[in-house]
């Protein structure tokens, strides 16, 4: 094996320093902050965990906090069963596979800010097909604007929409790559099709399911444009997720100690998800000397 | 063998189900951008009117500062994309190609630390972008695309590299190569492959990202997503032609991109994740 000096490491440096530049020591300074009581124009000034108290007792922390989980565990499992679904299908063989498999991944291709005009358009009761076709069958108006069950409704809906293809091609790629002759020998034992499915292809995709899994629940942890972008929040605050909560404290109340603490919140509970995601990698990957 | 009924009837309305939830949305918002506007607003949608540019006129008429936007995200996205594949290519040789604890350790920090939510380092970035005035300026967006996905572009070139024999290298490296000879021709033209599968995840992403570029970004630096946000917000009564103007001027490009290598970002995904 050859030796790592320093020629190796200078090669790793591009992408070692852009990540300890722009996301270690940025982080630090955020754990550093959220120790200090800060704002535009003021030095900060060492306030202990006072930052933390006053997020824990905030009610709009709590109701970020609730919609961000109550969200991503819809968006999680909403997109993990479409998948599913949809793999299930195509994996048997679908007419015209090379056009339906660009047609499933199309929406990986739009921007959040397209796709909140979109499904904003196609709920408009003035304007949207859908909005009306739902009018046709007798449906209530999504009322995305004042209604914050329906606004958050909406962000899963599109951020499903969004993601649904990353999560589809992590599970598709996994039936693919369960051996043919597995099915065929439990054919020929008289294994019938769910007989088949629930004891060769679910065992043989699960760890591509847990992978998905916990990338979607990091991933959809970020939640910010989706929101953003359709309620900002609104009506009253009670549209609300952990982002759009450490945007508001740090740039619209400019309390910046709080922001960070917020965003140290955010660091522990996606570095919990990412500890089971990592532990489960290194295992497999990098410490074998192969 | 016949198929059972069911399985074809299951079928059937997945294809339907991916259609209308997939496609049936774009195809409308870009074929509604060349209709007259009370047609837009005409239900069941039509599918066959007399095509107008009047809302693409517009656009370019009103909103100046578009084509300027399109130019900085092409800009951007292609800097990004440029930045992260070298970068990953001479990461993803070296976790390939060398062994040992620190190096396991620093895989392991690349991966982790991609994890962490970008919204937590706007906050610290913002004041010391200001001082450095680096605040909407096009290589602050580069440095933070990159960063967002060298991990991810390492962990796919690893994987093709590991697909390159090594008797490869030692022949080179006994034909007298240095290092850096071997990178760029046995290495950098056999993980090809590799490298487009990484781009495609960069630039799409650089291409279509809002939180940053809405933080960080005003004017010289502004990209297509933020002037779309604006156009969506600013209009008192959406004005829907302009609107599904530009964000057809905004997607068709990039939504043609990823049809046009989706066997790559299948495989990039594949290798980036799973095989790990």
């Amino acid at each position: 094996m050859r030796k790592f000096g320093l020629p190796q490491f200078a090669m790793l440096l591009p992408t070692q320093g852009l990540l300890v530049a722009i996301i270690a020591v940025p982080s630090a300074y955020v754990l550093w902050l959220s120790f200090n009581e800060s704002s535009y124009g003021s030095a900060p000034s060492f306030v202990g965990f006072a930052n933390y108290e006053a997020i824990w007792n905030d009610r709009y922390f709590w109701r970020a906090l609730v919609n961000t989980l109550v969200v991503i565990n819809i968006i999680v499992y909403g997109e993990l069963l479409l998948a599913f679904l949809i793999a299930a299908v195509f994996v048997k063989g679908v007419p015209f596979r090379r056009l339906m498999l660009a047609v499933v991944l199309m929406p990986y291709a739009i921007s959040e800010v397209v796709a909140v005009v979109i499904w904003k358009y196609l709920l408009d009761p003035n304007v949207g097909s859908l909005a009306k076709a739902m009018a046709g069958l007798g449906l209530p108006e999504i009322a995305w604007a004042t209604n914050p069950t329906h606004g958050l409704g909406l962000v899963s809906l599109i951020s499903i929409w969004l993601h649904l293809p990353f999560t589809f091609i992590l599970i598709y790629a996994a039936m693919l790559s369960v051996p043919r002759e597995l099915y065929e020998s439990a054919r020929i034992d008289g294994a019938g099709g769910w007989q088949s499915f629930r004891h060769i292809t679910l065992p043989g995709i699960m760890p591509a399911v847990f992978v998905a899994l916990i990338f979607r629940y990091i991933l959809a942890f970020r939640l910010f444009s989706e929101v953003w972008l359709l309620t900002s929040g609104g009506p009253a605050r009670t549209t609300e997720v952990l982002a759009i909560y450490l945007y508001k404290q740090s740039f619209t109340y400019a309390s910046f100690g709080k922001g960070a603490a917020t965003g140290w919140v955010m660091v522990m509970v996606s570095g919990l998800i990412a500890a089971v995601y990592v532990h489960l990698l290194y295992r497999r990957g990098f410490r074998r000397d192969a | 063998m016949r198929e059972p009924l069911s399985s074809v009837a299951l079928r059937t309305a997945v294809v339907a189900f991916v259609l209308v939830w997939s496609a049936a949305p774009v195809f409308l918002v870009v074929l509604s951008s060349f209709k007259e506007t009370p047609e837009i607003f005409a239900y069941p949608p039509s599918l066959v009117f007399s095509p107008t540019l009047e809302h693409y006129r517009t656009l370019f008429q009103k909103w100046p500062d578009f084509v300027w936007t399109l130019r900085n995200s092409a800009v951007i996205a292609l800097a990004a994309t440029a930045l992260t594949v070298v970068a990953s290519v001479l990461a993803g040789y070296v976790y390939s190609r060398y062994r040992g604890r620190g190096l396991a350790a620093s895989a392991l920090f690349m991966v982790a630390i991609r994890l962490l939510p970008p919204i937590v380092i706007t906050l610290p970035l913002y004041p010391v972008v200001s001082a450095l005035k680096l605040a909407d300026s096009h290589f602050l967006m580069v440095i933070l695309y990159s960063t967002f996905f060298v991990s991810l572009g390492s962990l796919i070139l690893k994987t093709f590299i590991d697909g390159i024999p090594e008797e490869l290298d030692q022949a080179a490296t006994i034909d007298g190569a240095t290092e850096m000879q071997l990178l760029r021709r046995v290495i950098v033209p056999l993980s090809a492959q590799g490298m487009v599968a990484a781009s495609v995840f960069v630039f799409v992403y650089a291409w279509n990202e809002y939180l940053f570029a809405f933080i960080f970004t005003t004017t010289r630096a502004k990209t297509a997503p933020v002037v779309i946000s604006e156009m969506m917000g600013s209009l008192t009564g959406v004005d829907w032609g302009l609107l599904f103007a530009a964000a057809s001027v905004q997607l068709v490009p990039v939504v043609a991109f990823v049809i046009l290598v989706q066997k790559f970002l299948i495989a990039g995904l594949t290798a980036g994740s799973v095989k790990g």
